[in-house]
């Protein structure tokens, strides 16, 4: 699977790159949010033939927090340690962390707030944590627990990397990485402002 | 919201209507749009203007935003769910 998902990524970016134009493809890759659409609704569907998932959702209560807690804390920590190797104020390092791998939203941000400079490092940074995650999930799955695969995707957990999620971990932590992704989706621009006004 | 939505109009179906026999099917339809969606990622990153002299430029510090924060997330979360979601975790994994 990561191997297709590598070469999916490459044979994208290289379609990008070259500027052409095959109908089907340019039809598939502007309507992607349908793509995304497709895929819920299958996920919702997995969701709902494994019987008793609700009931065992219901179990995990606050915990259910324990996970965007954790990422928001570790992101905003390793924006600050960024603080000391880079050239951006502390404010600026802990807000960058602070996009949760939400890149367009942040870079849009960060532009706004600290210049072109600093949005490009944003939207990067962000983007690379995207594309990690996607390479990461099969590996933590293996090596650490199902819902330590959500630390690295942040924010895009409802999203972008919810289908390695589908592939490499099970329903439950699926549910869990959605409820996720909506929390941390909503939190990362209150958490960008607040470090510009706090730190 | 309209993804949450479309996921939870697909568990009532999963869990009404959809036939248990077809599961193979579903993964692999699964399979095919996770593809799809990741294929549209890299023209949507190819496309942008400047995209690899961006990555040539600012790589450096760029990459430190990225793993750090990452790193420090995984290295939170997981000692974080192993004393508080310690009965979820076993009871998944078993």
């Amino acid at each position: 699977m990561v191997l297709f998902a590598v070469l999916s990524l490459l044979l994208g970016i290289g379609y990008g790159l070259m500027d052409w134009e095959i109908p089907f493809l340019s039809a598939l890759t502007s309507h992607s949010d349908y793509i995304l659409y497709v895929l819920m609704f299958l996920v919702g569907i997995s969701v709902g033939l494994n019987k008793g998932l609700v009931g065992r959702m219901k179990a995990y209560g606050w915990k259910i927090f324990v996970v965007p807690f954790g990422i928001v804390l570790g992101s905003m920590v390793g924006g600050g340690l960024c603080f000391f190797l880079c050239g951006a104020t502390f404010g600026e390092s802990v807000a960058i962390g602070s996009g949760l791998g939400w890149y367009s939203l942040t870079g849009v941000m960060i532009t706004e707030l600290s210049g072109a400079r600093l949005g490009s490092i944003a939207f990067l940074s962000n983007l690379l944590r995207e594309i990690f995650s996607f390479f990461s999930i099969p590996l933590l799955a293996k090596y650490t627990n199902y819902p330590t695969c959500i630390a690295p995707a942040g924010a895009t957990s409802e999203d972008t990397t919810l289908p390695m999620m589908i592939r490499y971990t099970n329903e439950e932590t699926v549910v869990l990485s959605v409820l996720n992704g909506i929390i941390c989706s909503a939190l990362v621009p209150v958490l960008i402002k607040f470090a510009y006004w706090f730190f | 919201m309209d993804v949450i939505l479309i996921m939870c109009a697909g568990v009532l179906v999963g869990a009404k209507w959809f036939p248990e026999r077809h599961q193979k099917k579903l993964s692999l339809f699964q399979l095919l749009t996770t593809l799809c969606l990741i294929f549209s990622m890299g023209v949507m990153l190819g496309s942008r203007q400047g995209f690899l002299e961006e990555i040539t430029t600012l790589g450096w510090e760029s990459f430190l935003f990225f793993l750090l924060p990452t790193v420090c997330s995984v290295l939170i979360v997981y000692p974080l769910t192993r004393i508080f979601m310690k009965e979820h975790i076993k009871k998944k994994e078993e």
